[in-house]
């Protein structure tokens, strides 16, 4: 993945052919574990926004923006994150090959200060990489908070590269990093960083990584040294063997000596995972993380205090004090751990005691939110109030019908109609703008009157759920669900941001392990997710009525699990296994909520408006020549079939757009008082199951390819119709009136 | 007398038949899958660290180290731990 060149101010030779390579702004790249605050600290660095929450897997790709330290300009690149050079899902794969191919000035390493001792090991895996590298222990008041101690100058001693503490979050330290940043000496710190550049496998392992290494000589030039490399083969990665000359289907690498060379190097991986009784990546980890050990002792001290909780906590249990079941050893996960009583502690001054009753407290929050009993309930309070009555009652209904009816609707929309139809006298001209499908009339009014309240409300409330950590809580408390439907309790944050806009989830579902768990969710997406649009106003014109609201929600719950266990029955491929690193519960920052929210429905806007307005326009065309009123009679069969009345038909063809533009032409039919009750749930239930929009479609091309992309619409277009006609069917015969 | 009680006293089982809330350290991780061990150790789920069960259900929850990490029975079943 190689990055196009950004080039300096004022020498810009913006995409010209002898634009020399290498003349780009010297590059920074934020590289660590998941949810450690690259996205925050690279917000922090370069003055624009990434989206930032606190769930592991927030970004899935690249991002990009600059920065200007002391006169000189520098391009940050923030990268989705990665656990080591080794990837094992889609979205470190896409940060492993920029590392490959990218050569940039330096590379932030950005950890958890508390998890030093988890995540060094990647440090150390960068440095015998070869990788220029400046250490950033961030979250230092996370650390601090619990007591934790690090000697930082030692540790920038021991590993011999410059190493900055910050907290991102409030800046701090940001001023530090830049000025490191700025003073990096790549040739000074190379020589310094040599030790550890060859960290010792053992004499077992040494002779086939150096092997391997000498057999690299003709390789394609990566950014990483080789003897990475040649471990990275050891281990078998994906990535490395492509970089293969020889793995390359092109005739240039088909001669003879590079063809040798990789049919040895496959000889001689495939004997060294023979000759070891562990899988090599396992066995080199292992190793990494003795010298990780050996650094850490030097410089980290986690309280005693934490220790002799720990060693309380045993003494009580050897005791026999403790509350839980003793003597089981069956694993049939169904037993129920009793909280345990906190045990209380004499800090030893005022300012730690009150950190410690604040981390009581959060666990004690904690403990209720991932309950297998309290957690369900506290579920549905958090949809009932958050989505329920602030997105659907309050954004959808109160805010909409203010703006929609009265300020669009009794003020903006007369006013300019009637000054656009006294300039421009043609009515064809003054149907595209202002008549009933009109750009300003429909595609505008639906954007800022309809649209844009609904999703603001929703990714306010989405972005204070986000950044206290409760995703992760609620992929563990749903796992063992999910899991029914073929997909783990990962899967559940993919399809929760579902519920804001599917075609960023469909990109999210980057996340999941295997292709088929990344396929469930796809379908699951496109066919039963409604986006926050669509969802806001099918709540909102459901709400009046207490019976509908619970029979759409029950048909698409139906819906979403019995697609979902057909699809784990059908598709082949192991199970899911699951497994999430829990961040702490954090309290949301108003900044960040703001920003973020902000951010999202300035994306959303942009994304939506231009192509209502494209609707719009081909809808006119469509008027003008008749194909409109011949798609609207081809639509009316089906809309008929599911008991629809026939000028229901545009609602339809308005969701092949975009499944907000459909549920915006729902509501209009709702507004004029068109449909009756049982109407409504059948439309709100065939339009919520109806095909994805097309930026959704498109996104799911990209990421499972346009066949799959094709099935999975083929499917859903008659499967939602059908849906529509059995759910009409079966309440007009059992005679429910709505 | 003491020591060698508490030695005798040290057990290894799968982390989903531990104890909960008692404190361990990872013995050693065992399963036929190298994707998933990969995804441990990359994870920093490694032997001698400590680590302590905090919940069974609605699934494992425990701590290694300064991490918390929720996983299903399946990886439970991968992680030996002895205390």
């Amino acid at each position: 993945m190689k990055l196009p060149v950004i080039c300096p101010e004022g020498e810009c030779c913006c995409g010209n052919k002898g634009c020399a390579p290498g003349k780009g702004l010297p590059k920074v790249v934020l590289i660590g574990n998941p949810n450690v605050g690259k996205s925050s600290l690279f917000n922090a660095l370069s003055g624009s926004y990434t989206l930032v929450s606190n769930y592991p897997g927030t970004s899935v790709e690249i991002s990009r923006g600059k920065t200007r330290i002391r006169e000189r300009e520098y391009e940050v690149i923030d990268t989705p994150g990665m656990y080591s050079l080794l990837p094992v899902s889609e979205e470190e794969r896409v940060s492993q090959l920029l590392v490959f191919e990218e050569e940039p000035l330096v590379y932030l390493h950005v950890l958890d200060a508390r998890n030093l001792r988890r995540m060094l090991s990647f440090t150390l895996q960068l440095l015998e990489a070869g990788l220029p590298l400046i250490l950033v222990l961030n979250m230092m008041d996370e650390a601090e908070e619990r007591g934790i101690e690090i000697d930082i100058p030692e540790l920038s001693r021991i590993l011999g590269i410059p190493v900055i503490g910050t907290v991102s979050s409030e800046g701090k330290g940001v001023e530090d990093l830049k000025t490191a940043i700025s003073e990096y000496n790549s040739e000074y710190y190379a020589l310094s960083i040599k030790k550890f550049q060859k960290l010792d496998y053992g004499i077992e392992t040494e002779p086939y990584i150096e092997a391997v290494e000498s057999l690299l000589g003709h390789a394609k030039e990566t950014g990483i040294s080789k003897r990475a490399i040649s471990l990275l083969l050891l281990q078998e990665d994906r990535t490395a063997l492509e970089y293969l000359p020889g793995a390359e289907k092109s005739p240039e690498y088909g001669r003879a000596g590079n063809g040798k060379n990789y049919e040895e190097i496959l000889k001689l991986i495939e004997e060294a995972s023979k000759l070891s009784a562990v899988p090599l990546s396992y066995f080199f980890t292992l190793k990494r993380q003795e010298s990780v050990n050996g650094i850490v002792e030097q410089v980290m001290e986690i309280p005693e205090r934490m220790e002799r909780e720990n060693r309380v906590r045993a003494a009580v249990t050897l005791t026999g004090k403790g509350s839980w079941k003793k003597g089981h050893s069956a694993c049939t996960g169904q037993e129920k751990v009793k909280p345990e009583k906190e045990t209380k502690h004499a800090g030893p001054g005022k300012k730690k005691r009150t950190q410690q009753r604040n981390i009581d407290f959060s666990e004690k929050i904690d403990n209720i939110l991932i309950h297998p009993v309290l957690g369900i309930p506290v579920l549905f309070l958090v949809l009932y109030f958050g989505l329920y009555q602030f997105v659907g009652v309050f954004a959808a209904g109160t805010v909409v019908d203010l703006l929609e009816n009265t300020v669009f609707g009794e003020y903006i929309n007369p006013l300019v109609t009637s000054l656009f139809e006294s300039f421009v006298p043609y009515p064809a001209l003054q149907d595209l703008f202002v008549g009933e499908y009109g750009i300003f009339t429909q595609a505008v009014t639906y954007a800022i009157a309809l649209i844009l309240p609904i999703v603001g409300a929703f990714f306010l409330v989405f972005s204070i759920i986000e950044d206290t950590g409760y995703l992760p809580r609620l992929s563990l408390l749903l796992d063992s669900m999910f899991k029914k439907i073929g997909l783990s309790g990962r899967a559940v944050i993919p399809m929760v941001l579902g519920f804001g806009c599917s075609t960023m989830a469909t990109m999210v579902t980057r996340t999941l392990e295997t292709k088929r768990e990344r396929l469930i969710a796809n379908v699951l997406l496109a066919l039963a997710i409604p986006c926050s649009a669509q969802l806001g106003i099918i709540l909102s014109i459901l709400s009046g009525n207490p019976k509908a609201l619970p029979i759409w929600a029950g048909v698409i719950v139906l819906e979403f699990i019995l697609i979902g266990y057909l699809a784990s029955r059908i598709l082949p491929g192991e199970a899911p296994t699951f497994i999430l690193e829990m961040p702490p519960l954090r309290r949301p920052k108003l900044s960040n909520i703001l920003v973020k929210t902000y951010s999202r429905m300035h994306w959303y806007f942009l994304e939506v408006l231009p192509l209502f307005v494209v609707a719009s326009i081909l809808i006119w065309i469509g008027r003008l020549t008749g194909i409109f009123d011949l798609a609207l009679k081809v639509m009316e069969y089906p809309t008929v079939w599911i008991g629809l009345p026939p000028n229901a038909a545009d609602v339809f063809l308005f969701g092949f757009f975009r499944r907000d533009f459909g549920a915006a032409g729902l509501y209009g039919m709702y507004d004029s008082g068109l449909l009756t009750g049982l109407q409504l749930v059948v439309a709100a239930v065939t339009l919520t199951l109806f095909m994805p929009c097309i930026a959704q479609f498109m996104m799911t091309v990209k990421e499972r390819g346009l066949k799959t992309a094709l099935v999975i619409s083929g499917f859903i277009f008659p499967f939602a119709f059908l849906t529509g006609f059995i759910v009409n069917t079966l309440l007009t015969a059992l005679g429910v009136s709505l | 007398m003491l020591m060698e009680s508490s030695h005798l006293a040290l057990k290894t089982t799968t982390l989903c038949a531990m104890e909960p809330r008692k404190t361990g350290k990872i013995s050693h991780l065992e399963t036929k899958n190298p994707g998933i061990l990969q995804k441990l150790v990359s994870m920093g789920i490694l032997p001698g660290m400590p680590v302590t069960l905090l919940r069974r259900s609605p699934s494992y929850l425990f701590e290694v180290d300064q991490t918390r990490y929720a996983v299903d029975r399946e990886i439970a079943n991968h992680i030996y731990v002895s205390y």
